[in-house]
């Protein structure tokens, strides 16, 4: 599943696009923060200066233009030429650099085999889940050289260089979720939360609920009521590699994060697997009981992703746990309606934390650093120099600034205390076609840049969503007056604080081609693809049984190998973040 | 014998000029990439050369036949294709029979048309129509709970049941192809000799009589040449309909092995294995194929080669 979940985190790119807010689930290591927030103001102060002396440095290079070939595994945007973007043009500008993208077609693995067997590569690659089958392959470059040249790629990357290297002591990528400058929380749910409509708590009162129980029973009292309306009760994604849209459940109910197969004890530092514990038989015991009750979607386990978000958007579905990037379609479609017309408002989805017992939810991602995700220079690259140095270009502050907020007057504006905002018709006028001639669609990620949660130096968010001004002004009267009811003034506040856990993602640890774990994981995926829905759909009576059965099933995997695995990997980062 | 050869293939030179294209293609398509199969033997790393590759001998294979897995989804492969064959015929041939008696044209016409349109459609899509159809809320459970068979809020989840995976499989598969599959068998209709059906009605032969006596006989090379290509595609059951409407309940009987050597093969970077189960398909293949020829041999009928 943490293999799956990567992916994940990809198509958080896409929902990043789709949705004007991003917060990705990667943000800088709590490190990194304190070391850049001690030492921002000397960096802030030099980052303009960084920037001249590399552009003047690259000055005599600019003059001639060069195309690179770029290849990026995910098929979030139509294929094109960076220069054909404003963004990409004001690059090229500075460098006489430009890339031609290429997105991926039909099956990855399938795609960087064939790239890795005909040993001919594009310039750049963005393999995502691709990753491990080319750093296996050689077909990446080692930036080690390359790093100390640039300011720009040493001042972001430089907390991170240590947990960058690869087993042989080389840098092959460069991920995407560097923190620079204090830590913008992100305002919105893009992350985990259980779902319900808003006209449930309406109808109940607007109640603070926050455990399990008082949750299914609000949903409950609420189909009950309807009866003549056809409501499903409650739904979950399973389609493919999304399974762990249902899997996770139960450990965020146990007050966890989003760990990927693994829950981190806090002062133990021990990384077990829940797949078989108490608190994932008590959920699946839970779905049983509602399926019991009928409220339960049966059509869950076999519905794939686009029918599961068109039943989201069909207003029927009363609750739900999904991840805010998954469902970002499904949400827009509702909150855009809302907009349009107050009464809709009651369909639009509200997140609450809830776990088993209400203890402090850890649905917010704490801050993070995704460090099997990146971008890399291959083998058959002419002149990694040229590239290096684009990149080192579209890291200055300015262009980061470029990137994600635009142009002054165009695309933001500034007040007079120097805070970036948008006005309504720069939101309007921003959206996806526009996003794309831009540049927006392309810089969004997949490149070198500041992760989602930066901060400027002159104190603004690096991206816009994450903005307080940005966000206040996307929100409807009725989003408020909700959000007046629970006594809040963003959707986040709503949550637990994020502890801090310096390795968090878990998932986003390498793991290598074909090793015990990547098998661990193909395992798991199969017996609880089979195992959950017998045991969701089985008679109450019958529910210790199967339960059992899924443990002789799920016996037969070494899953103490893999729990010893993932401990020595904690304690490998934390001893490297002392 | 070499004279006469020899004075053929001159004779003969337009169409063999012809051929020379489609030999090499064959050749540089289908035989040149069998030297990939010294991978099923390696332990292969896509990025070192030939020489550098570290040989297993039959171990990949091995792995193979102990994997409780690969039986599994072997019959299952052999049974939805099994499935496929014999009602993919049946209907076929009998669609083709109904259709050849048809004497209404514009009726004729618009069965065909509409019974073969789903062959154009997409798997994905088709895969949407029938998720939505056997949906707990789709119109089979509407009509079940309609005529009372079932009870509302006991809908069946058809997808869910694994035992009913390969009759929806057939019935999909059916409803897709039937008509794009009649259309060679009406073509082999229209050449038979009208003068038999006149013979037969002379001898007070009914139309069923017709049916039995003339139309069938009359397409059986078709039929036979058509069952031996498919005796030798008998290790391909498809792989989109099983990977579209396969999930997590029914996979016990719907992982066809197409999906294993995705799954373990190709999704793990497990290229060897990928391979070796690829020649065990060509392998079983090769011989179904010809064992099938021989017998069509043996029994005189028409045949491949």
């Amino acid at each position: 599943m943490a293999k799956k979940i990567m992916v994940a985190s990809m198509a958080l790119a896409v929902a990043l696009t789709a949705s004007a807010c991003g917060n990705s689930s990667n943000n800088g290591g709590d490190e990194a923060s304190k070391n850049n927030s001690s030492s921002n103001t000397t960096n802030n102060t030099t980052a303009s200066t960084d920037n001249t002396s590399a552009t003047n440095e690259s000055a005599s290079a600019a003059k001639e233009k060069v195309t690179f070939s770029l290849f990026n595994g995910v098929a979030n945007a139509p294929d094109g030429n960076t220069n054909e973007t404003t963004i990409g043009k004001s690059l090229e500008d500075q460098t006489g650099v430009n890339f031609k993208i290429e997105h991926l077609v039909g099956d990855l693995k399938t795609k960087i085999g064939t790239m890795i067997a005909s040993n001919k590569y594009p310039d750049v690659i963005d393999p995502d889940a691709g990753i491990d089958q080319l750093l296996d392959a050689g077909a990446f470059i080692d930036l080690t050289p390359y790093i100390d040249k640039y300011p720009n790629i040493k001042k972001v990357y430089g907390p991170y260089l240590n947990r960058m290297k690869a087993k042989d002591g080389k840098i092959y990528y460069l991920p995407f979720s560097t923190q620079v400058g204090a830590y913008t929380p992100d305002p919105n749910i893009n992350q985990g939360a259980f779902w319900v409509q808003r006209r449930v708590l309406k109808e109940a009162g607007y109640p603070k609920i926050k455990t399990m129980d008082e949750y299914f029973k609000l949903v409950e009292d609420f189909v009950n009521k309807h009866k003549d309306e056809n409501l499903i009760g409650y739904a979950s994604l399973t389609n493919d590699w999304r399974f762990f849209a249902t899997s996770n459940q139960s450990m965020h109910l146990a007050g966890y994060p989003n760990d990927g197969n693994v829950e981190i004890d806090m002062t133990t530092h021990e990384a077990k697997t829940y797949y078989t514990n108490d608190d994932t038989k008590r959920w699946l015991q839970a779905l049983n009981t509602l399926n019991a009750k009928g409220l339960f979607d049966k059509a869950s386990f076999v519905d794939n992703y686009d029918q599961y978000i068109a039943k989201l958007s069909s207003k029927k579905v009363v609750g739900f746990f999904d991840y805010g990037w998954q469902i970002a379609n499904a949400n827009n479609v509702l909150k855009d309606a809302a907009k349009k017309d107050p009464t809709q408002d009651d369909y639009v989805y509200q997140p609450m934390p809830i776990t088993f017992d209400g203890q402090p939810d850890q649905l917010l991602d704490p801050p993070g650093f995704v460090n099997n995700r990146g971008i890399g220079i291959t083998v058959s690259a002419k002149d990694p120099e040229r590239i290096m140095q684009y990149w080192d270009t579209l890291l200055s502050e300015d262009n980061q600034i470029l990137r994600s907020w635009g142009v002054k007057g165009e695309t933001y504006e500034v007040d007079d205390k120097g805070r970036f905002f948008r006005t309504p018709e720069e939101i309007a006028k921003i959206d996806e076609p526009y996003k794309l001639k831009f540049g927006f669609t392309y810089y969004a990620w997949d490149w070198p840049q500041y992760g989602t949660n930066s901060t400027l130096s002159n104190g603004n968010a690096l991206a816009p969503g994450l903005q307080p001004e940005v966000f206040q002004l996307s929100l409807t009267d009725k989003d408020k007056e909700i959000l007046g009811k629970y006594g809040v003034k963003t959707y986040a506040e709503q949550f637990a604080t994020p502890q801090d856990r310096p390795w968090y993602p878990a998932w986003g640890i390498p793991k290598e081609q074909g090793s015990p774990q990547q098998i661990w994981e193909t395992q798991k995926d199969e017996v609880t693809k089979k195992y959950y829905p017998k045991m969701v759909l089985a008679k109450p009576a019958d529910f210790d049984k199967v339960w059992q059965e899924y443990l002789g099933a799920f016996g037969k995997l070494d899953t103490a190998g893999y729990e010893k695995w993932y401990t020595e990997q904690i304690k490998a980062i934390l001893d490297a973040s002392k | 014998m070499e004279k006469s050869f020899l004075k053929k293939l001159i004779q003969q030179r337009m169409l063999v000029l012809m051929s020379v294209p489609f030999v090499i293609w064959l050749f540089i398509f289908k035989y040149l990439p069998l030297w990939g199969w010294t991978i099923a033997f390696q332990k292969y790393k896509p990025a070192l050369s030939f020489s550098q590759q570290k040989w297993v001998g039959f171990e990949h294979f091995k792995f193979l036949f102990q994997d409780d897995r690969f039986l599994r989804v072997l019959r299952n492969t052999l049974a939805m294709s099994g499935i496929n064959l014999v009602l993919g015929f049946v209907t076929a041939i009998t669609l083709a029979l109904l259709l050849n008696e048809v004497r209404i044209m514009a009726f004729k016409r618009i069965v065909q048309t509409v019974s073969y349109l789903p062959h154009f459609i997409s798997w994905v899509v088709a895969a949407g129509i029938i998720q939505t159809t056997l949906a707990p809320d789709g119109i089979i459970n509407e009509i079940l709970i309609g005529t009372h068979i079932i009870s509302k809020g006991n809908e069946i989840l058809f997808l869910g049941i694994p035992h009913y995976f390969w009759g929806i499989f057939g019935a999909s598969s059916v409803w897709k192809e039937v008509g794009w599959n009649t259309i060679v068998y009406l073509a082999a209709m229209t050449a038979i000799d009208p003068s038999q059906y006149e013979a037969a009605d002379m001898d007070g032969a009914g139309r069923f009589r017709k049916m039995w006596n003339v139309t069938l006989p009359g397409i059986r090379p078709v039929i036979v040449v058509l069952l031996i290509m498919n005796i030798g595609n008998l290790m391909e059951s498809g792989f989109e309909p099983q990977y579209l409407l396969g999930n997590g309940m029914n996979v016990d009987f719907s992982e066809n092995i197409d999906i294993f050597v995705l799954k373990y093969g190709i999704e793990q970077s497990n290229y060897s294995l990928s391979i070796a189960a690829g020649m065990f398909k060509t392998v079983v293949s090769l011989i179904l194929l010809t064992t099938a020829n021989t017998i069509a041999k043996k029994t005189g009928e028409a045949r491949l080669f």
